[in-house]
Formats: C-alpha cells, structure tokens, sequence
C-alpha cells in the first residue's frame, strides 16, 4: 500500500516537473486559426444583407363596399398601355397629361393631383389602368400618389366602356 | 544600423485578431440569408421606405411570363399547405383559381400572416389586378407590394 503511494508521488513528481519545463516554452502559432476567422468574417461581411426589401402599402375596401361618391369629388384617371394618362373630375372629358417622356408625364400628374386635392380635399382619386399595361405604369402611378400624399385613392378596373371613351377623344 | 533594428521587429497583432473576433461574431449573429426565391422577378423601383416585416409573410409572387406562385417563410406552414414534399420550396407554383382558397387555409392556420404580391416590373397588369380581386374577395384588404428603393 505504501509502496504504490510512494511510487505514486513519485510519477506524480516526475510528472510535474516535466511539465513545468516545458510550460516555458509553450507558444503556439495562433496564425492559422486567425486566418480562418478573418476568412470567415470576409465571407459573412459579404453574404449579409442588410438591406430589407421595401415596400407599398395598399389598402383596399372589401369587395362588397359599395361607397357613393359625389361625381364632383372623383377625380379618375385612366392609364393605357402605352402609359398615356387621361384624367378627368365626374363628367367632364378626359383630358392627357402633357409630359415627353413618362417621367415628365408622373410628375405633372403630381403637380395636377395636388393641386386638385388642394382645391378639394374631398377629392377621391380613381385609378383604372389597361390590363395589357405594365405592373411598373401601376406601381408609378402609386409612388407618384405617395409622394403628393394622396391617400385617398381606389383602383378599378378599366373596363370596355372606359377604353371607348379613350378612344373617341 | 537600421538593418539591425529591423530584425526585432515586432508587431502586437491581439488587439486586431481580437476586433476580428468581434466583428465575426457579430455577422454570425445578425446575418440573414438571402431568402431563396422561387422566380425571377426584376422588381419596380418606387419612394417608399416602408419595410417589409420578419416574420408571418405570405408572398405572392408574378413572374414576366404571367405565372402566380405562392410562397411563405415558414416551414411548417409551407407543409401544411403544400403537403410534405414541398416543404424545403420557398413557394409553388399556383393558378389563379387556386389562389383563393389556399390563401384562405393559409390565414386560417396562421390568422397573423401578412400578403405581399412580389411581381416583375414588365408583367402585364391584368395579372396582377386579378390576384388583387383575388386578395379582395378573400377579405386581404391590406397588402403591400414589394418594390425597390429608387435611386
């Protein structure tokens, strides 16, 4: 029993001071694991996307709502599919929207429409694009209402009886 | 002289290694991966910053070609819908019949979830005005429509 103890310590002494040798001169080349880690942070820096996708808001009324609008206060416009915009307030006739380009046509819209809402803020603004149009004319058309806070719009769609009229002006 | 002086050149590299430690650590927290998509779509650039939500998105997407998919971030909803074997796919293909009442099991499962139409730039409108009578009829009478930042 002794005897093991003894052996023991002894094993226990060697062990010891063979470690606290070589503690000493203990370095280890941390080189290679620092290179994997910027490695790492170079692909992560990379893939991450920090930028979330934006996006519109539309709010629609049910399906069933029927709202009654006085024809004074409805200002709709009709875009075809080769983004002209007609605009007309009830009755009257449908008049262009004069620009070169669809640039310069969205942004006299915006100057229109704001001056309309200005003049009426009861206006109610009636969207009714061609089905043969783009998804981006829509989309246009929408931001340009963003901007001059016109939130009080509708969408419909632009039936026969709206591309007649077009065509007769 | 200075040859002498260089060869003990030594450059302290922990604080470096230790910002780079940092800033792995923070990518690997915060990163989100791209979510994959289950079309092509080019999407129209518009002013608005509102931005889309994490979490409960049911996506809609139109491609060029006039093709409806529907798609959701979840897993387990994309099961329940889909059936298992789709469940990995971001989003199916779906006709426009279908649309309605797969929305409908979708909000029913998930009351919370949010509609998204996602469509291309060049898709023709009347696609997307009838997946938006589609959205009506089923009472989504508030969605959003993803867009780009316009520069």
């Amino acid at each position: 029993m002794a005897d093991v103890q003894v052996s023991q310590s002894k094993g226990k002494e060697k062990h010891k001071g063979k470690k606290k040798s070589k503690r000493v001169g203990v370095r280890i080349d941390m080189t290679p694991m620092v290179d994997v880690a910027f490695l790492l942070l170079t692909f992560f820096m990379l893939t991450t996307t920090m930028n979330k996708p934006q996006t519109m808001e539309i709010n629609l009324p049910p399906s069933e709502t029927k709202a009654e609008v006085a024809e004074s206060n409805l200002l709709t416009l009709r875009i075809t599919e080769d983004f002209k915009i007609y605009w007309n307030v009830g009755m009257e006739k449908p008049v262009t929207v004069d620009g070169t380009d669809k640039k310069g046509k969205l942004i006299n819209l915006g100057k229109l429409l704001k001056d309309r809402n200005r003049a009426n803020p009861k206006l109610i603004t009636l969207i009714k694009v061609d089905g043969k149009a783009k998804y981006i004319d829509m989309v246009d058309i929408m931001d340009e209402l963003n901007i001059n806070d016109i939130t009080r719009f509708s969408l419909a769609p632009m039936l026969d009886d709206d591309k007649r009229i077009i065509a007769t002006l | 002289m200075s040859k002498a002086k260089r060869v003990g050149f030594k450059l302290d590299m922990t604080p470096m290694v230790d910002v780079g430690f940092l800033l792995l650590t923070f990518f690997m927290l915060t990163t989100q991966f791209k979510p994959q998509d289950v079309a092509e779509v080019v999407l129209p650039s518009s002013h608005s910053v509102f931005k889309l939500p994490d979490s409960d998105v049911m996506t809609v997407t139109v491609d060029k070609a006039g093709n409806v998919y529907l798609g959701f971030d979840a897993q387990p909803i994309r099961e329940a819908i889909f059936g298992g074997q789709n469940k990995l796919k971001a989003g199916i293909q779906v006709e426009l019949t279908e649309l309605g009442p797969l929305l409908r099991e979708a909000r029913i499962r998930n009351p919370r979830l949010r509609t998204v139409i996602k469509a291309d730039r060049e898709s023709e409108y009347s696609v997307i005005q009838n997946v938006m009578e589609t959205l009506q009829r089923e009472n989504i009478t508030r969605f959003n429509l993803v867009t780009d930042l316009e520069k």
